[in-house]
């Protein structure tokens, strides 16, 4: 753990993919295969993979006891100084340096940890554990130990980067580690076989998400070359969810790649009469007497972990189907859209995405008004005879979407309203991204309800990193992602970002995503350039 | 001693003297240069020459404006309304002192600004024993821990190196007064040519009357500038690297919010364990804080026996 905390520190210090992933790469080659199989695991921010059934139940509060217990330090100051450092793991890190005994901590020791933590039952037993651990080990090591039990590293590595960095430490071809581990889950055991050039024995597995095929945004259907090549369906302005199905056992996992099985029990009831092995590519839905109901009424039902019955009569939910990656225990990612469609339509769902195939652009320009008039987003154009992109943003799927444009960007700072809004932060600052960098765009003040106002409010305050303006305004974590409309944009030396937008107003709150993937730089200027 | 803590800064009544007052008064000891405690044009001022030479810099005498300045250098002590003050050297910048004042049997210490680790540019601080100590705790919480000098130097040394051998071109971020030269002076140190930003370079001649070295200007070298300016330079971003040498560099959130790739936790303020030591060595029966987490600090030294609370002076200054 202590080199690959240096290593860690290594990676932060550069906003650059490149150099990030070969400071990963380098570190990873000097490792013996146990500990390769290890630090890959810990560098994608968890102690065990995700096929891996062992689950650590480690929260934020077992871990300040456990501070608690071994720095002495008063409730008070450990509040203030976790508020002030933003992060467990580098809180923990601070306060044990002067206490710690410092000794190295290696990875297969840290292994022991988690699995010793993770038997642990009694949460009393935890926090010893902890404390003891704290007050041994060096503190940088801590830090990443902590990290990996928190679930995020934040030092801009994502686990696509890791698989670079695995591919180029092997000398494995990158689409190759990548592949292999979209199939298989379990990023070790892909870096064992890359060590070994034995990527294609990695076998496909259910239940890990699998990347989605995302959409290129095509900003004037006139664009399109040739509109009999293309298939168009209806966007939904649902949750984009991948469902796993195997032997009765139901799985959901959403865009941001949680599993949200628990939230939809419905769904799940949905499915078990499927045998499978099948994975289903599709969107979560809220109709009611017929109507889809408004995202941000919908949305309450993503956070629950349980959902009564009275919530399930209130908002209740199905998944609609569009495509499939698995069928009968069988990737199908390589076989033509068309074949995909009829192995989809065999299984005779309840809801199934309807397709039509395009002759004509003023066909395009009513489907989308018939889209628009039944209360979706607008089309998502399919080219015929594609394959499943997997992970991809390719150009065989295109979205068509009003008005001018909306953008998804991520909060930078908020300020409070006026008036009613006095007490909440409801005017906000957001920006776009540009690499690892954030750089703001405008301002909104409108478009949340009452209730989103309240809830983002408290995500504001802990995730304050600055006041200023007497406390008006605070700078935050760039973590609340909003999707805005605008009604055009212009070059203005106001914002980080060098453009300005027209009315800009929050369509609504994207919980389904991070700022990782948010709108860039690039597709700002692509958008300025067709205005 | 009475003292009062105010908006326009900390004022001792029985002997007349405002400490680093921030609007004009009548008499004022300017405990350092920095422009949030020396400022405004007082009848009396009472520094040491090096801080009466920067101060009178940034605030120079308009025509026809008389003013006395009386020179307090460490070691010196003058007679004051009844009172003896003794300047102490404060480690923070360029001739930084503490203030003694004994005055019917006791013993008040205002720090100004301090650390207790010897700066790389300025001199190291003086121990001070009082009954009575205000001391300052911009960084008074346990998760500041800062670098050795020697480390700190060898850490913004590398940084520049390692970003010439790459063909990056290593960017630093300083205050205009301290930070920025002592940043300088150690690029000096390895020979690392610099360029540097008019409002630091403005204010090196009072550096180099103390002997301390800087670095030739070349367009293949560091830049060093003050925070902020880091963004306006016409260098694309693939082409450099930042680096932040500030306190606030302790923590990884820094990054973000500096927009700096490095981060070299070296200050001229005390960090949390310096603040404790600071308090040890001067043993005051009593203590105010002022700046920074002046309520959380007082609270830890409480709960260590300590006769401590918050003096509440005004809004801090954001830099």
């Amino acid at each position: 753990m202590d080199q690959l905390a240096q290593a860690a520190e290594r990676v932060a210090a550069t906003g650059s993919r490149n150099e990030k992933i070969a400071h990963v790469a380098n570190y990873l080659k000097t490792l013996n295969d146990a500990d390769l199989a290890r630090a890959v695991l810990f560098l994608s921010g968890s102690p065990f993979s995700a096929t891996d059934p062992r689950k650590l139940t480690v929260g934020y509060a077992t871990l300040r006891a456990a501070l608690e217990v071994a720095t002495k330090w008063d409730p008070e100051t450990l509040s203030l100084c976790y508020r002030e450092v933003g992060d467990s793991g580098e809180t923990i890190s601070h306060l044990c340096r002067p206490i710690t005994k410092s000794e190295p901590l290696s990875l297969s020791q840290a292994e022991d940890y988690f699995d010793t933590l993770r038997q642990t039952r009694l949460t009393r037993t935890k926090i010893d554990l902890l404390a003891a651990i704290f007050q041994t080990h060096a503190a940088p090591a801590l830090k990443f130990f902590v990290k990996t039990i928190t679930d995020n590293l934040r030092i801009g590595l994502q686990e696509k980067m890791v698989e670079d960095a695995i591919a180029q430490a092997t000398n494995q071809p990158a689409d190759a580690v990548r592949a292999a581990n979209n199939r298989g889950g379990d990023i070790a055991q892909v870096a064992l076989a890359a060590r070994k050039n034995q990527l294609q024995t990695i076998e496909a597995a259910l239940f890990h998400p699998l990347d989605f095929m995302l959409a290129q945004p095509l900003d004037n259907i006139v664009e399109l070359a040739d509109p009999t090549n293309w298939y168009a369906e209806d966007k939904y302005d649902g949750i984009r969810s991948q469902l796993h199905v195997a032997n009765g056992k139901v799985k959901l996992y959403t865009r941001g790649l949680d599993d949200t099985t628990d939230a939809f029990p419905e769904i799940i009831l949905a499915f078990t009469n499927q045998t499978g092995p099948l994975i289903l590519d599709g969107e979560i839905l809220s109709f009611k007497d017929g109507r889809a109901l408004p995202f941000h009424q919908f949305q309450q039902r993503i956070a629950r972990k349980k959902v009564s019955q009275k919530t399930m009569g209130e908002i209740p939910v199905v998944f609609l189907a569009y495509d499939i990656l698995m069928h009968r225990g069988e990737l199908v990612f390589d076989q033509p859209i068309e074949t995909r469609r009829r192995m989809l339509e065999e299984l005779h769902l309840t809801h199934l995405s309807r397709q039509t195939p395009i002759e004509t652009h003023a066909q395009i320009e009513d489907l989308f008004l018939a889209a628009r008039a039944s209360g979706n987003e607008g089309l998502v154009l399919k080219k015929k005879g594609s394959n499943y992109e997997s992970g991809r943003r390719g150009a065989n799927w295109l979205k068509v979407k009003k008005p001018f444009a909306t953008l998804d960007v991520v909060v930078t700072a908020a300020e409070q309203g006026h008036g009613r809004r006095a007490g909440v932060l409801s005017d906000v600052t957001f920006a776009v991204r540009d690499g690892d960098k954030f750089l703001n765009i405008g301002k909104a003040y409108s478009g949340l309800t009452d209730e989103e106002i309240k809830q983002l409010t408290k995500i504001f305050r802990a995730g304050t990193i600055e006041r200023y303006a007497g406390g008006r305004v605070q700078l935050v974590k760039p973590e609340v992602v909003l999707e805005v409309a605008f009604d055009g944009m212009q070059k203005s030396p106001r914002h980080k970002s060098g453009y300005a937008l027209r009315f800009p107003r929050i369509v609504r709150w994207r919980q389904d995503k991070t700022a990782a993937e948010i709108d860039t730089l690039a597709r700002v200027q692509e958008l300025f350039q067709k205005a | 001693m009475n003292v009062e803590f105010k908006p326009e800064g900390i004022f001792l009544p029985a002997i007349d003297l405002w400490l680093d007052p921030r609007v004009p008064v009548p008499s004022a000891w300017l405990s350092h240069a920095h422009s949030d405690h020396a400022r405004g044009l007082h009848d009396t001022v009472i520094a040491t020459s090096i801080t009466a030479q920067i101060y009178r810099h940034r605030w120079p005498l308009p025509p026809g404006r008389a003013q006395q300045v009386l020179t307090l250098n460490p070691h010196q002590s003058m007679e004051w309304n009844g009172a003896t003050l003794t300047a102490r050297q404060a480690a923070h910048i360029l001739g930084a002192a503490q203030i003694e004042i004994e005055f019917q049997g006791e013993r008040l210490v205002y720090t100004g600004d301090i650390k207790r680790r010897t700066p790389i540019c300025g001199w190291h601080t003086e121990p001070a024993p009082c009954d009575h100590l205000i001391i300052e705790s911009t960084f008074g919480i346990p998760i500041y821990q800062f670098l050795e000098v020697a480390e700190a130097q060898s850490r913004i040394a590398n940084f520049a190196k390692e970003c010439l051998a790459a063909g990056l071109t290593p960017i630093f971020q300083g205050y205009g007064l301290g930070r920025g030269q002592e940043i300088a002076h150690t690029l000096a140190l390895h020979q690392i040519p610099c360029k540097i930003h008019g409002s630091i370079a403005g204010l090196i001649p009072y550096f180099e009357a103390e002997g301390y070295t800087f670095p030739q200007s070349s367009e293949n070298g560091a830049i060093l500038v003050t925070p902020g300016l880091e963004e306006k330079l016409p260098i694309p971003p693939s082409k450099r690297k930042s680096a932040l040498v500030s306190g606030w560099a302790a923590l990884d959130n820094a990054r973000a919010r500096a927009n700096a790739d490095v981060l070299i936790p070296y200050s001229d303020h005390a960090d949390f364990s310096e603040l404790l030591m600071l308090i040890e060595e001067s043993n005051p029966s009593q203590i105010d804080i002022v700046h920074g987490y002046a309520e959380p600090l007082a609270r830890i030294l409480r709960h260590r026996g300590r006769n401590a609370r918050a003096a509440q002076v005004a809004a801090e200054v954001q830099i």
